[in-house]
């Protein structure tokens, strides 16, 4: 064995590993203008480049897929609409890998969206920019975006968000299974409801369920939208978690009484698991596998892409009979644009914020992905019409006097966390409604 | 041979039925093996029969194993979706990186705790040992904090800097190894005034090669299948390693069945070809070489 | 089974633990002495410095560093504020603590002697005298080369309640069907059964070790009238024990640490951070990450890192003092 073998290797691996050295300090971002790889540091904003270079900045979102799509198309328009910024936008449905970038000292984005109700959460821990200063210089109007929506936006007395779209739960029934058990229209109230799902769940002979009258698509949104329907509310009027209301527990036991305690709750989680994907031609709605469903009005363009031949209707969630004065009741959510404290660009991101805020590109958003809008004067605006009369009744909804919301307090992201648990021991039927609620109004003593 | 005080019918039943063991010992051994086999098999089968089968074969009850009509576009599918080529190269970067620096510094220490009779040398070995034991999420958050005051989260380096100072477990698979080597031809070379350092590298260094190549295999694998530590430095999705890839992969699709096993596969193969390319090492060299 | 690769390293009877010292080449006076010395002093801290560097900026400096913070309210944009010992008592009364904490040691307990043991037989059925044993090698060895986040994916569908291919097997052949990854009893098993299916690495080790022992102890046995099972216990369990108790604490260390696994499996829709069905698989390695990257309550979640630490040694430090009793070192 020759001694200049070694050396010989040995003169290689130095340069391949200089070279891997090189390359894995520039390539964990290779776009220019990411922080990451230049040393702007600070907090600062930087106003747009006096050179003429246009500034880059990311919108990482949580829309993916088709909607993805048209909020790329949207992306594109700014960018070529002026040179100034130049907007990146990357898909990553991935809330946990969301706060894990916000986490660094630098961002490796400049604006997100997330959901209204988590923005105290997120507010309070110091990980959005505060936007007032924004809105302050530029004198933005505010009175334009549906109030109710608008006070979620605010922690502590400053904006920290901004909404985009809002969100309405309707009862969503497949016309033709209803036709089949010799039902027409939607049910009104909620024995109507409770009759219904009988009539529209069928069970094969070894037990397993090949169809169910109403099945939670997202459990944390049905139950809680549940919870409101009986008359229910998750947080009093200072902000407090009450879970043990008892029109919640009126609502799951709604839940328990029609479905996991008649059908067994093993069968029900079973026939869930095998559910596909809710963006896909496998949602369980559009097989039939769902008779009726709690949703909102993305749907309308879900179903248009994946199962255009599905004859549905849509209607105001029912209500209990011997409360006629809950009629209507529906819970409302938003999705809202906000921006990092980590961000390296936040003037630039306001800019953008503020275009996709705009009527224009709002509406081009939301009809895209057939969203309420967040602002009111674009309510009756003729780009809504071809979505059709469906999306007239989530639009009705907002204007309904018994529209629920869930506060947006800083407790949320933990309170929701333990809401999940509860839930679903719930829907195992591991405990009661009422037990379950009830321990979860223990655990909730504990927020600070 | 056992005897039987009932008489000549025992012992002759007991006999036959040692002989039928016997005789029966070398096709209930391949009935074993291949029944083992089976078992580690299936999972990729299922993989790849779900890979190629369009969306409403998945979702039939029961559930059958070939597909009907074959779905190659989920490949086309899963390839179109992400960056396939650009997840495989950021892990190879990685990976090849964090070779470099094991390969270049734990037979280092290695040599330092075997061949080297200095006073810290026990010691020292026990301490790395001891560090074996760490959990590494005793660490990780005062590393990522370090790394994020250097600005270097979203880089590869916190993925492969650490590797040039050498892994405890590397460290010991080379001294065992070292230790196994005599030192005639060292002390013959110290005598003739050789420098320490030549005598790693010239006579060590081509001795040792199965054991490093060895844990430059080990070493390549680590840093391929790892997912920790990407999850919490890579943010920017274009510097995904294939762990990463996969799980945004999920992320995106979710329940798709037959795209996200396609996925899965794609994922699977380079893995399977270093096997193929290294199986000497693998199969024999962590066996028989750490034992020498 | 666990993050930490297999070693090679035991006690066969061939490996000398102490290697005969550096002769002396030099004149035997006491300065020349005392000089050799302090140049292999040199030397042996100039080869080792790469890992004594690394050990203290990696390993002391972090461990210091997450001591303090485990007393502090850390939030990573904000400075650390001490806190003395709150954190712990926050854990100390934190359900879901203690629920990571039952199923990291269920998991443990349950999994490593469960895998070792599968691991042994499967060893030995590779040992049988038959053809083709490379291609028995690389089936089982394969699964544990594949990476964590394919492995967990395809089981995600092998076990799925309605149209998993596993509960189909069980059906056909009359055994209930649990709901592996919806009913809080049936996750950690899937997390194990997981970990089954990759436990090649451990075998092939043990597969060398079998072939290790000398065939005269077989022979002698098999003179004295020993049985299968009587062999195993007298000749192949004592000479194979030093692997086993280096792969017991290297999966008992690698089982507490688990994070790859049940993050991956408790994944759902929009990846929030979950558990898993009633938390039933949430370990303190998933916890500490929730708690620092997604809570972004590093103080807390340092002080929990700290406690999976020391709860880390304090079972292997138990492991090696009772090794003496069932461990069998080559005289």
């Amino acid at each position: 064995m020759s001694a200049s073998v070694p050396s010989r290797w040995l003169r290689i691996g130095v340069l391949v590993g200089a070279a891997t050295l090189a390359l894995a300090a520039c390539s964990g971002s290779p776009t220019p203008g990411e922080p990451s790889s230049s040393g702007t540091t600070g907090a600062e904003t930087t106003p747009s480049e006096a050179t003429g270079q246009p500034t880059e900045i990311t919108f990482s979102y949580l829309w993916s897929g088709v909607e993805a799509e048209s909020l790329e198309k949207i992306i594109a328009e700014f960018n070529a609409s002026q040179d100034a910024i130049v907007v990146k936008g990357v898909s990553n449905p991935d809330t946990t890998a969301q706060l894990t970038a916000m986490s660094s000292s630098e961002g490796p984005f400049d604006i997100s969206d997330h959901f209204g109700a988590s923005v105290g959460a997120y507010a309070s821990k110091g990980i959005l920019a505060p936007l007032d200063e924004f809105i302050e210089a530029d004198g933005y109007d505010l009175s334009d975006f549906i109030p109710s929506v608008l006070d979620q936006m605010s922690y502590d007395g400053h904006y920290y968000s901004m909404p985009i779209a809002v969100h309405t739960q309707m009862l969503m029934y497949n016309n033709t299974l209803l036709a089949e058990a010799g039902l027409s229209g939607p049910p009104e109230t909620t024995e109507e409801w409770a009759d219904y799902i009988a009539e529209l769940t069928k069970v094969d002979t070894d037990g397993r369920i090949t169809q169910l009258g109403y099945g939670n698509v997202e459990i944390d949104t049905d139950f809680t939208t549940l919870g409101f329907v009986f008359g229910g509310n998750w947080y009093d009027e200072a902000g407090n978690p009450t879970p043990d209301d008892p029109g919640n527990v009126d609502g799951l036991q709604f839940y328990v009484d029609n479905v996991p305690a008649k059908y067994g709750a093993s069968a029900v989680t079973t026939f869930q698991s095998g559910f596909g994907e809710l963006a896909s031609a496998q949602n369980p709605f559009y097989t039939g596998q769902l008779a009726t469903i709690i949703e909102g009005a993305w749907e309308i363009n879900l179903i248009n892409q994946y199962a255009p031949d599905l004859d549905y209707g849509v209607a105001p969630l029912p209500y209990p009979s011997d409360h006629p004065e809950l009629a209507g009741t529906t819970s409302v959510s938003s999705s809202t644009l906000f921006i990092p404290a980590n961000s390296q660009h936040k003037q630039e991101a306001w800019e953008f914020m503020k275009y996709l805020l705009a009527n224009d590109a709002m509406g081009e958003f939301t009809h895209a992905t057939s969203n309420l809008p967040a602002r009111m004067s674009l309510a009756g605006d003729p780009i809504y019409e071809d979505l059709g009369d469906a999306f007239g009744v989530w639009l009705d909804s907002l204007s309904s006097p018994n529209v629920r919301a869930m506060a947006s307090a800083p407790a949320a992201a933990q309170y929701g966390e333990d809401r999940a648990l509860a839930f679903e021991a719930i829907a195992n039927q591991t405990t009661t409604p009422s037990d379950g609620l009830a321990n979860l109004a223990e655990t909730v003593k504990q927020y600070g | 041979m056992t005897t039987s005080p009932a008489g000549a019918a025992l012992p002759r039943s007991l006999t036959a039925r040692r002989l039928w063991l016997h005789q029966a010992r070398l096709p209930l051994s391949y009935v074993a093996a291949v029944a083992v086999s089976l078992g580690f098999v299936f999972p990729f089968v299922v993989m790849l029969t779900t890979a190629f089968k369009p969306a409403d074969e998945v979702f039939t009850l029961p559930p059958s194993l070939l597909p009907e009509t074959w779905r190659v576009e989920n490949f086309s599918d899963a390839f179109a979706s992400m960056p396939f080529w650009r997840y495989l190269s950021n892990s190879l970067i990685v990976a090849g990186g964090a070779v470099l620096g094991t390969v270049l510094a734990s037979p280092l220490v290695a040599y330092s705790l075997s061949k080297i009779a200095w006073r810290g040398r026990g010691p020292l070995t026990f301490l790395v040992l001891a560090t074996m034991m760490l959990p590494p999420q005793v660490t990780m958050i005062p590393i990522f904090l370090i790394w994020d005051r250097l600005g270097l989260t979203g880089t590869y380096l916190p993925l492969i800097v650490p590797a040039f100072f050498g892994t405890p477990f590397f460290i010991f698979l080379m001294r065992q190894f070292f230790l196994t080597l005599p030192n005639d031809l060292l002390d013959a070379a110290r005598i003739d005034g050789a420098s320490e350092w030549r005598i790693y590298r010239s006579i060590m260094l081509p001795l040792a090669k199965p054991a490093v190549a060895t844990i430059a295999l080990f070493q390549f694998l680590w840093s391929w299948t790892d997912f920790l530590n990407p999850l919490i430095y890579l943010n920017d999705q274009d510097a995904y390693t294939l762990s990463l890839g996969l799980y945004r992969f999920f992320s995106d699709h979710g329940v798709d069945w037959g795209p996200l096993m396609a996925a899965s596969a794609l994922f699977t193969a380079p893995a399977l070809v270093i096997f193929l390319i290294g199986q000497r090492y693998f199969v024999e060299g962590i066996a028989t070489q750490g034992f020498k | 089974m666990g993050d930490a690769p297999r070693s090679a390293a035991g006690g066969s009877s061939r490996q000398r633990l102490e290697p005969p010292a550096v002769p002396a080449a030099r004149p035997t006076t006491r300065p020349g002495q005392r000089r050799a010395r302090r140049r292999r002093l040199r030397l042996g801290l100039a080869f080792a410095s790469p890992w004594i560097l690394g050990f203290g900026v990696f390993i002391v400096a972090p461990i210091a560093l997450s001591a303090y913070y485990s007393f502090t309210d850390f939030n990573i944009f904000q400075q650390p504020a001490w806190v003395g010992t709150d954190n712990f008592t926050t854990m100390f009364r934190d359900d879901r603590f203690w629920h990571a904490a039952y199923n990291t040691v269920y998991l443990t307990v349950v999994g490593v002697p469960l895998s070792l043991f599968l691991a042994l037989v499967i060893a030995m059925v590779l040992n049988l005298p038959i053809r083709g044993q490379p291609v028995y090698r690389a089936i089982v060895y394969l699964p544990s080369i594949v990476p964590m986040v394919v492995a967990v994916y395809v089981w995600r569908w092998l076990l799925n309640a309605q149209y998993g291919y596993v509960n189909d097997v069980l059906r056909r052949v009359g055994l209930p069907q649990p709901l592996w990854l919806d009913d809080p009893a049936w996750t950690k098993p899937a997390i194990l059964v997981i970990g089954f299916w990759m436990v090649g690495g451990t075998s092939i080790i043990y597969l060398a070790a079998l072939k290790n022992v000398p065939k005269e102890l077989y022979e002698a046995a098999t003179i004295d009238g020993a049985g299968f099972f009587a062999k195993f216990r007298h000749v192949t369990w004592p000479t194979i024990s030093p692997i086993t108790l280096f792969q017991v604490v290297m999966g008992v260390i690698g089982s507490l640490q688990i994070f790859a696994q049940p993050y991956l499996l408790a994944q759902k829709g929009f990846n929030s951070a979950v558990g898993g069905p009633a938390d039933s698989m949430l370990t303190l390695g998933t916890y500490i990450f929730q708690n620092a990257f997604a809570q972004f309550r590093m103080g807390y979640a340092s002080a929990i890192a700290w406690v999976l630490f020391l709860v880390t040694m304090a079972i292997a430090a138990v492991i090696l003092v009772s090794s003496r009793r069932w461990v069998h070192y080559d005289d």
